[in-house]
């Protein structure tokens, strides 16, 4: 068969086939483990946010302060959304995407791989020392994820946690700049002869554009934090009313990053999305290069539309950014009806992978419903900063990116570990995860609309009480479904069936090598004729005549 | 303390709220919260259709299109035709809701009429201070007092909204209006009650240890009533208690 030389870097020779024990992946700069490493450090960080958000609808269940005071509350939910926003949803896609894309575009490892092991280690440090602060006096920060200046001043909040979570914090900023910088070169520098950019799988396409978003927000916010650092410890002023600051300027700065974050956590996603349903629907995926342009305009509105968060500011011009809000409808439901268009007439087959991408499109469909109510200022003004809002981002957080990142650990724990994860267990887990993020989230909605705000640790309205109680049991069942996967990996990982190298018939280049694939990735490449080159390849007729010794056959 | 209430009466009132709400917001009781609730139910009416075709498309596809077999199916890549249309379609949705935001915005943000009431609301941490312009009457609550603000019913209100230290917000859930009070900023909208009542009041900018406790209440009298309160309320002076 045809195989192509591949350009490899020099790699200390010392790291090539060593077994991975601790030492190994302490000073591994091989991107398949730096990938395992950020996958599982962001995994652990999502199971501390998930029990604290236990925490709060544990207190939120019933009205009164059951459980805890005020200022523990206000604690455990901006760790909450810190933790899950920052160190959590934003790294876990970045570590997919360094274990998947050198293997998607041909390629034996990233651009920079010492670069790569040093953002991970600034990730994991960065994290450190936001988790630090919860062992300092006064204990971590306790002024929500977004911070609003003057109250995250010194004037109004003391304390080293608050310092602490902004250094850490800054830290992981500064990780996730280095590391998009070099998977962005990665991808346009690495890819293997006859991989043009419109052959590379929509993952590597998603994971490039949120990069890309990485390369021009992040550094938003390292400003924010370092002005709000230096009002904090050395006496500046840029949010002091009194001094001639202005504290709205902290929302804008802000939320020139924080809008975008969210395509950078959700985009990502739309990718796995875009692998696993045409592998399921044994179709190619429709409209490829629509889907790529989407990916785009997402990623150039996304920048336009951050003072939609400050609706009720009163401040901003309000048809300019309900408008570019309104429009970024237009790219995402292309990417809705192409995701339809690839299972239409195709030949479906429902594994677990398959039925969370269907559970993101439901859920995804929602949140992205609501988000249009909220791009319409009146609306807004009616439902900004309630459970409204809290019940729509978490439709596209732990809607969106949850049911995204349980599908492609589904689908490419195969080719991580050569095992597959237990289907049987995988349908439970799906099943209790839809019931109970339903249950928990789509009440929200309701006590958003009458009126119920968010961040409050307590409420006398009764009628906000069976709603509340609702959501909380079903955190509490979600809480389970995470469970019941964390088993699934303990068992099947050990005891799991073997995956071989292709166990869904895959189209991407990671699935034509082993799985776990080699230190270098390939041994051997086959020729890139489409956007599909392991579909290709396992329908080729040297393939089919089995000429090939090193491959497994196909099971499909 | 939550109430003991049947099980069965608490899964009723549960069904008739979600029945209730899953299709609108409160109704307002303000003229400028009318234009907001009546942009809502349309959007809603739109977002049930799209929902309703896109998740059946969905669901149609999963249902029809299962594997049978290992034959494989037609390999169609896209369709210019169809990608099209549903750019077009979704484009024209959105910038018809375009049009009918502003139409309602501009209401809700209406304030070419003259005020017949001017009140200052000062925003602390954690609580309100209501000043009524021109006549020395002052409510000044605490987290553990609930100012109230007394307004009379039909009468253009004119809110100037200030906040003493940190980000707050002057939010009834019942107006479907929210504005936030932003320190060295001063923010002016319009309110015209059109029904008597008791109304809650809520801070949702969260704001510091007792976010929680920053509520208020607006109580909308007759114009008879809201004269003799305002008179009593500026006999007492500016260091007036909440009104009861």
């Amino acid at each position: 068969m045809a195989t192509t030389e591949l350009p490899l870097p020099a790699l200390p020779e010392a790291h090539h086939e060593e077994p991975g024990g601790i030492v190994d992946y302490l000073t591994t700069v091989d991107h398949k483990k730096i990938g395992i490493l950020y996958i599982f450090t962001a995994f652990a960080i999502f199971l501390v946010g998930g029990l604290l958000a236990l925490v709060v609808r544990w207190e939120l269940a019933s009205p009164g302060l059951q459980v805890m005071g005020e200022n523990t509350y206000n604690q455990v939910f901006t760790m909450h959304g810190t933790l899950m926003i920052f160190l959590f949803a934003a790294q876990v896609t970045t570590g997919l995407g360094n274990y998947l894309v050198p293997l998607q575009i041909g390629a034996a490892d990233v651009a920079f791989p010492r670069a790569n092991a040093m953002s991970y280690w600034l990730y994991l440090f960065g994290s450190l020392i936001v988790f630090s602060s919860f062992f300092v006096a006064g204990g971590p920060a306790a002024v929500a994820w977004t911070a609003y200046a003057p109250l995250s001043t010194d004037q109004y909040f003391q304390g080293t946690g608050m310092d602490l979570w902004i250094i850490g914090l800054a830290v992981v900023g500064v990780a996730g700049i280095l590391g998009a910088v070099n998977l962005v070169t990665t991808i346009f520098r690495m890819r293997m002869p006859g991989m043009t950019m419109f052959r590379m799988p929509l993952f590597t396409w998603g994971v490039l554009v949120n990069q890309l978003l990485i390369l021009f927000a992040f550094p938003a916010l390292t400003v924010v934090f370092a002005l709000l650092f230096l009002e904090r410890n050395f006496g500046a002023q840029f949010f002091n009313p009194e001094a001639g600051g202005q504290p709205i300027l902290f929302q804008h700065i802000f939320w020139f990053f924080g809008h975008p974050e969210v395509y950078i956590i959700i985009l990502p996603i739309f990718g796995i999305i875009s692998e696993v349903i045409p592998v399921f629907s044994r179709k190619p995926l429709f409209g490829y290069r629509a889907m790529v342009f989407a990916f785009f305009g997402i990623a150039a509105l996304s920048f336009g539309v951050w003072a939609h968060h400050m609706f009720a500011t009163g401040l901003v011009y309000l048809p300019y950014f309900a408008i570019m809000s309104l429009l970024i409808a237009v790219p995402t439901g292309i990417k809705v009806f192409n995701w339809i268009g690839t299972m239409w007439r195709g030949a479906i087959t429902l594994s677990t992978a398959m039925l969370m991408s269907l559970g993101f499109i439901l859920v995804f469909l929602i949140g992205g419903i609501t988000g249009i109510f909220l791009a319409s200022p009146p609306i807004d003004f009616a439902v900004n900063d309630t459970y409204y809002v809290v019940a729509h981002f978490h439709y596209i957080m732990v809607g969106g990116l949850l049911y995204g990142m349980f599908a492609g650990f589904y689908f490419w724990f195969p080719k991580f570990t050569g095992r597959l994860l237990s289907e049987r267990l995988g349908k439970l887990h799906f099943w209790l995860f839809l019931i109970g993020f339903n249950i928990t989230f789509f009440f929200q909605f309701l006590v958003g609309l009458d009126g119920m705000p968010r961040r409050i640790a307590d409420y006398q309205i009764e009628r906000w009480a069976s709603a509340n109680l609702i959501s909380t049991v079903g955190a509490f069942l979600t809480g389970v479904s995470v469970l019941v996967f964390i088993w699934n990996f303990l068992v099947s990982i050990r005891r799991g069936q073997p995956a071989g190298d292709d166990p869904w018939g895959g189209n991407s280049l990671e699935w034509v090598t082993s799985s776990p694939p080699p230190s270098h990735n390939f041994h051997h490449l086959p020729e890139i004729h489409s956007e599909r080159p392991a579909f290709d390849y396992h329908h080729s007729p040297a393939f089919a005549a089995g000429t090939d010794p090193e491959r497994n056959p196909d099971r499909g | 303390m939550p109430s003991r209430r049947a099980p069965a009466t608490r899964w009723l009132v549960v069904t008739a709220t979600v029945l209730a709400a899953a299709g609108c917001t409160p109704q307002s009781v303000t003229e400028q919260g009318q234009a907001i609730y009546n942009l809502y139910n349309l959007f809603m009416y739109i977002a049930a259709v799209v929902f309703v075709v896109v998740s059946g498309l969905v669901i149609w596809s999963v249902v029809r299109y299962r594997r049978r077999d290992d034959e494989l199916p037609t390999q169609t890549h896209g369709n210019n035709k169809l990608e099209l249309t549903w750019t077009v379609i979704p484009t024209v949705i959105v910038l018809f809701l375009f049009v009918v935001t502003i139409q309602a915005q501009d209401k809700v943000l209406d304030s070419s009429g003259d005020a017949d009431v001017d009140v200052t609301v000062t925003a602390f941490q954690w609580s309100y201070r209501f000043t009524y312009e021109g006549t020395g009457a002052e409510v000044l609550g605490s987290p553990g007092t609930i100012p109230e603000l007394v307004l009379p019913v039909g009468q253009r209100v004119r809110v100037k909204l200030l906040s003493a230290d940190v980000v707050h917000t002057f939010y009834v859930p019942q107006t479907l209006f929210k504005r936030q009070a932003i320190p060295g900023t001063v923010n002016e909208f319009d309110l015209t009650f059109e029904k008597e009542g008791l109304y809650h009041g809520q801070c949702t900018q969260f704001c510091g240890l007792q976010h929680t406790d920053m509520t208020f209440r607006v109580r909308v009298v007759n114009q008879g009533q809201y004269q003799t309160w305002l008179a009593e309320t500026t006999r007492r002076g500016s260091a007036g208690q909440p009104g009861t």
